[in-house]
């Protein structure tokens, strides 16, 4: 049992993945208690895990937490479903005509090295203080990158897949639909999930800079009175539904391409 | 009909990426090929012979020199040219029967119900039907080079093009499919160019030899092999083999001399 945990580069089983999963989560929370139990450090900068469970729970029955939930995952899935029907289309439209990729590929590449918390104060400016400029910030996170992402995933279909179709006799619009995008799909799949959680990123910069809701908006603002374990149960429950969040995608992953396990 | 694929006076010529530097891969050259037969091309690595191929698939555009096939002027890969890549080419999302049912998606001569029956047929001229809801990347690669031709033979094309298809198989595959396609060949007789290197597998399936110099390709030998082994010997495996090695000793000694010049301009 001892020996098959360090077998090398080989995977374990599904039952022993999930118990080392937990046990990194049980060990993390452990060294924490016991770190503040010591005294080291103190209470309003580092509360116990408990005094963080406590604020996690206060947070839902005296400050309507739930809503700001609601409110952050519907401005993040807005922005990257905003994201997802543009560079889909413009990403497979760069990897099939070269004129395309030779227009788009220098200004992506461009955009996307701004920093987005740099581009807060502009679109500010241009868009005012309410849902639109939020909505702004997290898809000038996503979308340049994603763009690129979707563009890469195509490229990499192998040219035998696109060549065999032409000698079957597809078009080009044919080749696109029945072998080019089914090829692609798993790893867009994946430059899904990994921009998801760029725009989870984004969200705090979006919420901390004039929000009056939202995840963000409550973590900046018990800042403020030094509410420590308050503002670690709101990081913490940005991380649960980005857990939550990644396994989902990760769950579709493996029930729609189940033919990709060996 | 002799003169069922006819390759005009085709050259082609790469550039470097700066522009600068030009290879010469096919130097002007004719060739005609006919109906039914099965045209080995062999030659030393990076001859060109892949490359001539492709231009008769319509993969490459040749820069000068025409192909036409049963007269008429070939621009474009369609149907009429079939390939077989040397990689795997069969597509993950599909099983292995709709894999070989892909082939006759795009076909407009037979009805939706003859194409299931067209499927059934490669799927057991091939011998998968009991892999026929398996995924490809559970089958072995013999096997998902078996759906690659099954597949292309599926969309009925009039010339098979084959790029060194059993190429990166082992050695008892590699035999085995050879066999099937000696029983394909003799079933359907599809006008065949087969690229390899394997002057053995040259013999065993040709019905001519076209012998490729070093790059840029033009013809060193044409040799008919079913003048000098029947090809149903072959088939069965009664092959003079006196005349079969002298004639591997032959082909051979003509490829070491074509490879020794690709070493000296290296």
């Amino acid at each position: 049992m001892f020996k098959s945990l360090f077998a090398f580069r080989k995977p374990l089983n599904r039952r022993t993945d999930l118990v080392l999963g937990i046990t990194g989560f049980i060990l993390f929370l452990t060294m924490w208690e016991i770190t503040v139990r010591s005294g080291v450090i103190r209470p309003e900068f580092l509360p116990s895990p408990v005094a963080v469970v406590q604020a996690f729970v206060n947070l839902f029955v005296e400050r309507n937490f739930a809503s700001d939930i609601v409110i952050s995952v519907s401005r993040v899935w807005f922005a990257f479903l905003l994201s997802v029907i543009i560079a889909i289309p413009l990403g497979l439209l760069m990897s099939t005509y070269r004129f395309a990729g030779a227009i788009l590929e220098p200004f992506v590449d461009f955009v996307r090295y701004l920093p987005v918390p740099a581009l807060v104060p502009l679109l500010v400016i241009w868009f005012g203080v309410g849902e639109t400029s939020k909505i702004a910030v997290l898809w000038m996170g996503t979308f340049f990158q994603l763009i690129l992402m979707i563009s890469d995933d195509t490229k990499r279909v192998p040219v035998e897949f696109v060549e065999s179709g032409q000698t079957l006799g597809a078009s080009n619009g044919q080749i696109m639909r029945h072998i080019i995008i089914p090829a692609a799909l798993p790893n867009m799949i994946d430059s899904l999930r990994i921009t998801m959680g760029w725009c989870w990123t984004y969200l705090i910069v979006a919420e901390i800079v004039a929000a009056n809701s939202g995840i963000g908006h409550v973590i900046w603002s018990l800042r403020r009175f030094v509410k420590t374990p308050e503002v670690m149960a709101g990081i913490i429950t940005i991380g649960i539904i980005g857990l939550l969040t990644d396994q989902a995608f990760r769950y579709a992953h493996t029930r729609l391409f189940s033919y990709l396990r060996r | 009909m002799d003169n069922f694929i006819q390759i005009k006076d085709v050259a082609k010529t790469y550039w470097s990426n700066d522009g600068k530097i030009e290879t010469k891969v096919v130097l002007p050259l004719s060739m005609t090929i006919g109906e039914g037969e099965m045209v080995m091309f062999l030659g030393p690595s990076g001859c060109g012979k892949t490359t001539l191929m492709r231009i008769v698939g319509g993969l490459e555009t040749p820069d000068q020199g025409t192909i036409h096939l049963h007269g008429d002027l070939l621009t474009g890969p369609d149907r009429r040219r079939g390939m077989v890549f040397q990689s795997y080419s069969s597509y993950p999302w599909l099983t292995v029967r709709d894999n070989i049912k892909f082939g006759t998606r795009y076909r407009k001569d037979i009805s939706a119900q003859e194409k299931e029956e067209v499927t059934d047929h490669y799927l057991n001229m091939v011998g998968l039907k009991r892999y026929a809801d398996f995924y490809t990347n559970r089958i072995s690669g013999g096997m998902r080079q078996r759906v690659a031709i099954a597949r292309t033979l599926a969309s009925s094309p009039d010339v098979l093009l084959m790029d060194e298809p059993f190429g990166a198989l082992d050695a008892q595959t590699r035999e085995y499919l050879q066999f099937q396609l000696m029983d394909i060949n003799k079933a359907e007789k599809k006008t065949t160019i087969f690229v390899t290197h394997d002057v053995e597998e040259a013999i065993l399936l040709a019905n001519r030899i076209v012998i490729f110099s070093s790059r840029p390709a033009r013809v060193v030998r044409e040799i008919k092999v079913d003048d000098i082994l029947s090809i149903e010997d072959r088939r069965n495996g009664t092959a003079d083999m006196d005349r079969f090695f002298k004639l591997r000793a032959e082909i051979l000694e003509l490829i070491r001399a074509e490879y020794a010049h690709t070493l000296e301009e290296a």
